[in-house]
């Protein structure tokens, strides 16, 4: 089974070029940490609540990924929040972390790993599909849960949570009315704890960038 | 956490106690579904006594009303306390899970 951190990265490469969905880099840091989050969650190792996240097992789960973050956390004062995590993650700790992930897919075969120069200077790794039937079973479980009313896995309903953080739904469901569907996806979305702060995170974001840019007080 | 269950006319009620957290939401998801005979047409968890609930241990809830949707069981929570009705509410499982306000209530539901 892949991690949320595998399933988002994948599901935001281009199966084609192998290049990243255009979304912006600080969306993409976030959904990484929160996706980190997740798996961590998943794996009994932290446990969150509306005010804050625990260690609740600081055993090693033996992804070494995984692993980093969570002796972080497990180093750290306890009492911050999701919030506070997934921001700090996102700044210090994303980018080795998509970095492994992508190691990750390479390795099991999924994509392959190619160096390309983009206007004949600058380096440029890309991720192109080779194994199509991963990502094919993914999209296809968002899609059930999606079109459906029937009563979600857990899992599901946190990978909906990041791929609509990173505003995924209209790329993976080409000629689908994501609007028609916004009620569904609201309501998934705000079920998995960790997703519901990542949506929050990002939104922090985005209104910090805005004030800057405009010349406001935060 | 404590799991106290009794059954009558084919629905099973199950009193939880303490707090469900990561620590022990597979043993209560497990308690849960060891409990419930092919024949029970509705669950009911009484929250009355529940002190605390976190992520883990929705997602033990969800997984459990998950497996009786398949087989077409009712299931529903009652008598939360107020911290833990704020978590249902802030998660928005009130949406998905019916809650009454009582196991008398959740029983003339069922029944009704």
């Amino acid at each position: 089974m892949l991690t949320f951190t595998e399933e988002i990265l994948l599901l935001l490469l281009d199966d084609e070029d192998g290049s990243f969905a255009p979304i912006p880099k600080s969306t993409l840091s976030c959904a990484i940490a929160g996706a980190v989050l997740m798996d961590l969650a998943f794996a009994n190792r932290i446990d969150t609540d509306p005010e804050a996240l625990v260690v609740s097992d600081p055993t090693p789960t033996g992804t070494p990924m995984l692993d980093t973050t969570l002796a972080k956390i497990a180093a750290h004062e306890p009492g911050s929040d999701t919030r506070t995590w997934i921001r700090v993650l996102s700044v210090e700790d994303s980018p080795g972390i998509r970095e492994q992930a992508l190691e990750s897919l390479v390795a099991r075969g999924i994509v392959t790993r190619r160096e390309e120069r983009v206007l004949w200077a600058f380096r440029a790794r890309r991720y192109p599909t080779i194994d199509g039937n991963v990502e094919q079973e993914v999209k296809l479980r968002i899609g059930e849960v999606l079109h459906s009313d029937e009563i979600p896995h857990p899992r599901d309903v946190a990978l909906i949570g990041l791929v609509d953080a990173c505003d995924l739904l209209r790329d993976i469901f080409p000629g689908t009315d994501i609007e028609r569907l916004r009620p569904r996806v609201d309501q998934l979305r705000q079920m998995d704890l960790i997703g519901r702060e990542l949506a929050g995170a990002i939104t922090d974001i985005e209104h910090t960038v805005t004030m800057a840019l405009s010349g406001a007080p935060y | 956490m404590e799991v106290t269950t009794e059954r009558q006319n084919g629905v099973l009620s199950a009193l939880v106690s303490g707090r469900v957290d990561s620590t022990n939401a597979r043993e209560f998801e497990e308690q849960i579904r060891h409990a419930i005979e092919d024949d029970d047409r509705a669950v009911i968890m009484d929250f009355e006594q529940l002190a605390y609930i976190s992520s883990a241990g929705l997602r033990a809830v969800l997984m459990t009303a998950k497996n009786l949707w398949r087989r077409e069981a009712t299931f529903a929570l009652c008598a939360l306390p107020d911290v833990v009705r704020e978590v249902f509410e802030v998660s928005g499982f009130d949406k998905i899970i019916t809650i009454h306000p009582s196991r008398e209530e959740a029983l003339a539901a069922v029944e009704g």
